[in-house]
């Protein structure tokens, strides 16, 4: 799943404010620069509220800076008008959500082809790899079952397996394991872990657990929307 | 998107099946309005152009009132000739129609006298299916026929002896003795108590008019083409005092009739039309409002808001669709059934009193209608579902995400 080198990171945030206008004026970001690059595997920490969902949102294009600027690889995508970042999540982005919300009315096969659904991908070969990508999940015998007849955990995989079948170049991931044990989210982290280092997968994600911090390669830690560290591990 | 789509119609069973249920019944019941109103009505036009007025007429065109004309055509032969020579005239007859008194020796009445060609007039006319007693009149004969209710009052039975006077030519009172050939009963107060038919030859005679007539009454095939046979015999009668008038103008009653109850469709339509579209409204609200989370999801994994409000309304389109198939059987299977067995509309009683009308009429689709009620009941389903679709296309990803 691997891309051909670019000059640019895969994503750079400068200056990135957000300030939410309900009622009074509240800043939950205030002018965050980071960069992100190819096959990373990045934590983002810190206190709720501390503005790491809000970052992810708007590196996710699903919300609009009020300052500053979001780039893929030295394109600013942030500002492009509803339809075009629609369709660059569409391609790019692969997202994983804390409660799953995966379409209930769907099989897990059917949840996972949905984005090559929307890509116009033909039906055999969104079939075909809506079952590789459940093969990498490890829920390749599941395929027909509906969302209410899988575990959480289960749930959590389709939900992986439906923000990597298109082979995005960033999987956004909002605390993941929020809603699972701690065997279960580990097993998570494994297989997301898994997909990075074999697949070439770039993962960016939230969490509050410091057993999930400890798998991140990187760590950038906000806090009151500012960034306060931004560590590399070594592995 | 057809089939998410096609799954999120029956997500929920209980809603879905309340709102179809709504659609179809409201469906069906305006159907069944449709086909009841259009039964009436024709069954109306038929029986008032069948026992009486015929479909086209041709009378002189300074009388007072063209169902019962006063004056006479001295020559009605040159217009007789049109009639016969249209081939869209099934059959013509010539007729006098005026009051008169008849006379047992017991009892004098009022009556209105239906002077006839017999042999014509019961195919112009359905009259002869209705005789009780005896037959109906034969030509050449001096016989009459009269309902059941005059007959009663003048005493009568079949074969006595009954006397017409009317006024003559000259102005005196012409007097003619008739023998009772046939008693009819028709349930009409009007036809059965205050109508007598005699042979037109001896009416002429009586009146003193041989050759004359007030009215030349034809049924053509097709009661569709009466307007356009009694526009063209007009036209070719010429600018004289003699015209030719469809049944229209003649039972203009009817016409009021059918545009009363033509309203009052509209309206009982145009009510249930709303109440479908408020019941859809409400069903695409509550299922907007549990699902924002769930375009949220769409709309970050790349769904354009423009293909949210299309899978709104195409969920809306199989909704309608589903409601109207439902609607189109239930109501064709209540007009087949009261086409079969008929349906007791008390409204014939009050016909009745002017007409020979049945109490039960006999259920016919009018398709015409039905497929314009199944359109609007579709086009009502997909309009009331653009205020909550274009309201989903509207949402924010990160709010929609954030939805409880």
């Amino acid at each position: 799943m691997s891309k051909p080198a670019n000059l640019h990171p895969l994503v750079e945030t400068r200056g990135v404010e957000k300030v939410y206008a309900a009622g009074s004026k509240v800043a939950a970001l205030c002018g965050v620069d980071l960069k992100i690059a190819r096959g990373e595997f990045t934590a983002l920490a810190g206190p709720s509220g501390s503005g790491q969902s809000t970052l992810l949102n708007l590196i996710g294009t699903l919300d609009q800076p009020t300052k500053g600027t979001v780039s893929y690889e030295g394109r600013v995508v942030s500002g492009l008008d509803v339809d075009s970042l629609s369709d660059f999540r569409l391609r790019a982005l692969g997202f994983v959500f804390q409660s799953y919300n995966l379409i209930p009315v769907l099989t897990a096969a059917e949840n996972v082809e949905y984005p090559l659904v929307l890509q116009g991908v033909a039906p055999a070969e969104r079939r075909k790899l809506a079952l590789e990508a459940l093969k990498l999940v490890g829920l390749e015998h599941y395929t027909h079952r509906r969302p209410d007849l899988l575990s959480g955990g289960q749930q959590q995989r389709v939900a992986v397996a439906r923000a990597i079948v298109h082979r995005p170049d960033l999987v956004l991931a909002d605390e993941p394991t929020a809603n699972l044990d701690s065997k279960t989210g580990a097993q998570l982290l494994d297989l997301m872990e898994g997909l990075n280092k074999e697949h070439g997968v770039t993962f960016l994600f939230s969490s509050h657990d410091h057993a999930v911090l400890e798998r991140a390669r990187r760590v950038v830690q906000l806090q009151d929307g500012e960034l306060k560290s931004d560590e590399t591990r070594a592995r | 998107m057809l089939q998410l789509a096609w799954r999120n119609v029956w997500r929920n069973r209980r809603r879905s099946t309340i709102n179809v249920a709504a659609m179809g019944f409201g469906l069906a019941a305006i159907m069944f309005g449709q086909s009841m109103i259009r039964s009436l009505q024709s069954q109306l036009i038929e029986k008032a152009t069948g026992s009486f007025t015929g479909h086209v007429r041709i009378e002189r065109r300074d009388i007072d009132e063209p169902k019962f004309p006063d004056k006479f055509m001295t020559n009605p032969e040159p217009a007789a000739k049109l009639m016969a020579a249209d081939p869209r005239v099934l059959v013509w007859g010539r007729r006098i129609h005026m009051t008169g008194l008849v006379s047992s020796p017991t009892m004098s009445l009022g009556a209105l006298i239906c002077a006839v060609e017999p042999d014509k007039e019961s195919k112009i006319t359905d009259m002869a299916g209705y005789m009780k007693e005896g037959h109906y009149l034969e030509p050449g004969t001096k016989g009459i026929v009269m309902g059941k209710k005059i007959a009663g009052r003048l005493d009568v039975r079949l074969g006595e002896k009954v006397v017409l006077m009317a006024q003559a030519a000259d102005g005196s009172m012409g007097a003619e003795a008739f023998r009772l050939v046939g008693i009819h009963e028709t349930g009409s107060e009007s036809f059965d108590g205050q109508m007598v038919w005699v042979p037109l030859s001896a009416m002429q005679e009586l009146l003193g008019r041989p050759g004359q007539a007030n009215e030349l009454a034809a049924k053509v095939r097709n009661i569709d083409d009466a307007d356009a046979v009694a526009s063209d015999l007009d036209a070719q009668l010429g600018p004289g005092n003699i015209g030719a008038m469809s049944w229209k103008k003649i039972d203009k009653e009817i016409i009021g009739i059918q545009a009363f109850q033509d309203g009052l469709l509209t309206v009982v339509l145009v009510i249930v039309f709303i109440i479908v579209a408020l019941g859809i409204l409400n069903t695409q609200l509550m299922s907007l409002f549990e699902r924002v989370r769930e375009f949220g999801v769409l709309m970050a994994i790349g769904a354009r808001p423009r293909w949210i409000v299309k899978l709104l309304i195409m969920e809306s389109a199989l909704l309608g669709l589903v409601g109207t198939t439902f609607g189109l059987t239930v109501g064709s299977l209540l007009i087949a059934h009261f086409g079969h067995h008929g349906l007791f509309l008390p409204v014939g009683d009050a016909f009745k009193y002017f007409l020979p009308f049945p109490s039960v009429i006999y259920l016919r689709p009018s398709w015409g209608m039905h497929a314009f009620a199944c359109a609007t009941v579709f086009v009502v389903t997909l309009l009331a579902t653009l205020p909550p679709a274009l309201r989903a296309g509207r949402l924010k990803p990160s709010e929609a995400l954030r939805h409880v």
